[in-house]
């Protein structure tokens, strides 16, 4: 009931005659979920922060207060909930409490209206605040945090109000970011969601919001990880010089995972350098650590690296494994539309498109499996909406690059 | 606490039994534990979370269905949820007035393990003294200079940080914090730390304004 490692390099060997390139792919596997019944979920303690700045009145606010109910109908009186919401003023509308009876939250949702301009994070202050207030060591804290709009009252610095959720992250309450409609800045959303160790969501239309609740839900119930890191150490006068994944670093200098849930894998691809090497000589020690809803203390699992060693022409001969080639160019496609990104931002829509031409281009080499084609079928829409609307091509690159270093939630399909 | 008795009473018979306000209020008292006063009947009244008494003669007169209202504001009021919150609530059926009663007053089968965390959870100490940390930082609100906090609850030992008045603000949730503030010798204004206050303005004015106008009708009501 643990999870697992597992190492699938590009290429089976390294040289034993000449300096070695190795991409490897390292993959975490989670445990596959316990028999049905035999085990409950654990409480969960949320606190739903809410927007009601001017900008979320009409329909917006209303589908927020729809989902808002929803989300109190899904818990039950083993869970505790509380709902803040926020303009320039905080207001604590129900306090922490257990969902014995959600008709007593849906009332108090019901008078929700719009008001003034975007404390944002005041809002996650007060809504952190009640968490904390009931934080169970053994279950599940976090804050939900929904804004259309930008942050123009209070602390509204980006890094600032990232480096203040991690902080509470460190101290087990973690923070989701749902952003919604076409105003809201994504770059902040996902520097709260990854600092928070919580789910990155764009919603376009407050219509998915019911499903994004339901999903968060399902994710917070099949948890076995928290504060997932995973740390790498070259051994031997090897030297890691990439990781494809953009993941956050921890104090201790690991990389931070994502949380682990039941049934999912996570890959991170990485390159390391090596000089000629000897054989059953260790590459690597990787350690992966994490906090499990049930067990006290740190939980660690630690592999040793090592792969057959062979002479530098014998290598040239090897094919290279299609699957990590297509992992690796999957993970190398979600960075390059950080450079597109910056491309936009500088106003060179020229240079954003031939970045975004340039992963499909090697994305058309590869086997056309149907993760390939799915990517590369999410990059020409990218191209074509970038010409019509730069925002919101803009907002589904920064969700789709962040795939693969935080849990970014995708909808039905493809941004519906 | 409701007993099951008074809610099989009260189901059984939707409207006869009939109370002055006095009775009334002794009977919801004895109910609820806790002292109701008239102001807090009449207050409820006004904001029309009770209905309106009946007359007899020259004399209010209350039903069943007044004191289930009663019993369900106090009820939820005592969780913490704000009159607005509870509005919609009060103003149900009578069946549906009763099924919340009663849904609030069951002993929940896992209630042992929901209740407050051992209050000296090590984690919830760190995480409540951090966000303080976070509050104090910011400028400068406006409780603090209003007054000091009273006790906080024995429930929720103060963390290791100190908590001054300094590090509260108004946004922080600890509902279970009031400050005070004296505004004139004998009159003190009691403040939930979950109350927000319009920032200084115009809408600050309109705020002070409303308060006032509650203020005068209480006083009216009372003479």
């Amino acid at each position: 009931m643990t999870p697992s490692l597992h190492f699938r390099p590009l290429r089976p060997a390294v040289a034993a005659d000449g300096a070695t390139t190795l991409d490897l792919m390292i993959t975490v596997r989670s445990p596959e979920p316990p028999a049905a019944s035999t085990k409950q979920r654990p409480g969960l303690n949320l606190a739903l922060v809410i927007d009601r700045s001017g900008s979320m009145a009409g329909s917006k606010l209303s589908h927020a207060r729809k989902a808002a109910r929803f989300l109190a109908g899904e818990l039950t009186e083993r869970d505790r909930l509380a709902i803040v919401t926020f303009d320039e003023d905080v207001n604590v509308l129900v306090p922490s409490q257990p969902v014995r009876d959600p008709l007593l939250f849906i009332s108090a949702i019901n008078t929700i209206d719009a008001g003034g301009c975007t404390a944002l994070f005041d809002g996650w202050l007060a809504g952190a605040t009640q968490v904390a207030n009931q934080v169970d060591p053994q279950g599940l804290n976090r804050v939900l945090l929904l804004s259309d709009g930008q942050a123009n009252e209070g602390l509204t610095d980006a890094d600032a109000i990232a480096a203040k959720v991690e902080g509470l992250t460190q101290r087990g309450i973690s923070t989701s970011g749902f952003g919604l409609g076409s105003g809201f800045d994504e770059d902040l959303m996902g520097a709260v969601a990854a600092a928070g160790d919580g789910t990155l969501a764009q919603i376009e239309s407050p219509k998915q919001l019911a499903d994004l609740y339901a999903s968060e839900l399902q994710g917070l119930a099949s948890t076995v990880g928290r504060k997932v890191s995973l740390g790498i150490r070259a051994k031997h006068g090897a030297e890691l010089v990439d990781v494809l994944n953009d993941l956050p670093q921890t104090t201790a200098g690991n990389l931070q995972l994502l949380n682990l849930r039941y049934g999912q894998e996570l890959g991170v691809g990485v390159r390391l350098q090596l000089p000629a090497w000897a054989p059953n000589q260790e590459i690597a020690s990787v350690r992966l650590a994490w906090d499990a809803p049930d067990a006290e203390g740190r939980q660690e699992l630690i592999e040793q690296l090592t792969l057959p060693v062979k002479p530098q022409a014998e290598l040239d001969g090897l094919e290279a494994d299609p699957a990590v080639a297509e992992q690796l160019a999957l993970l190398q496609a979600n960075r390059e539309r950080r450079l597109a990104i910056e491309e936009l931002d500088r106003g060179d829509l020229h240079a954003a498109l031939a970045s975004l031409a340039a992963i499909d281009k090697r994305l058309a080499a590869l086997p056309q499996t149907e993760g390939v084609q799915r990517e590369r079928r999410l990059l020409t829409e990218k191209q074509a909406l970038m010409q019509q609307d730069r925002n919101l091509s803009r907002k589904r690159l920064r969700n789709e690059s962040l795939r693969s270093s935080l849990n970014v939630w995708e909808g039905d399909d493809d941004n519906g | 606490m409701v007993d099951s008795s008074l809610l099989s009473l009260a189901a059984a018979d939707g409207s006869t039994a009939l109370y002055g306000l006095d009775e009334l209020l002794a009977v919801a008292g004895e109910r609820l534990g806790e002292e109701i006063t008239p102001r807090t009947v009449r207050l409820y009244a006004t904001e029309g979370l009770i209905d309106r008494p009946g007359k007899v003669g020259r004399r209010a007169v209350y039903g069943q269905r007044h004191l289930l209202q009663l019993l369900l504001i106090r009820s939820l009021a005592r969780r913490g949820l704000s009159l607005t919150a509870i509005a919609p609530l009060a103003t149900c059926s009578d069946g549906v007035l009763l099924a919340q009663l009663r849904q609030l007053e069951e002993p929940s089968a896992h209630q042992a393990s929901l209740e407050p965390m051992e209050a000296s959870s090590a984690q919830q100490q760190e995480a409540l003294a951090y966000l303080q940390s976070l509050q104090s930082e910011r400028s400068p609100s406006l409780l603090p200079l209003l007054g000091s906090p009273l006790s906080s609850s024995s429930a929720s030992p103060s963390p290791r940080r100190s908590l001054s008045s300094r590090s509260a603000g108004r946004s922080s949730a600890a509902s279970r914090r009031w400050h005070r503030f004296s505004l004139a010798p004998g009159m003190e204004l009691h403040l939930s730390e979950t109350a927000s206050i319009p920032p200084a303005g115009t809408r600050r004015e309109a705020w002070l304004q409303r308060l006032l106008e509650r203020l005068r009708e209480q006083l009216d009501s009372e003479s």
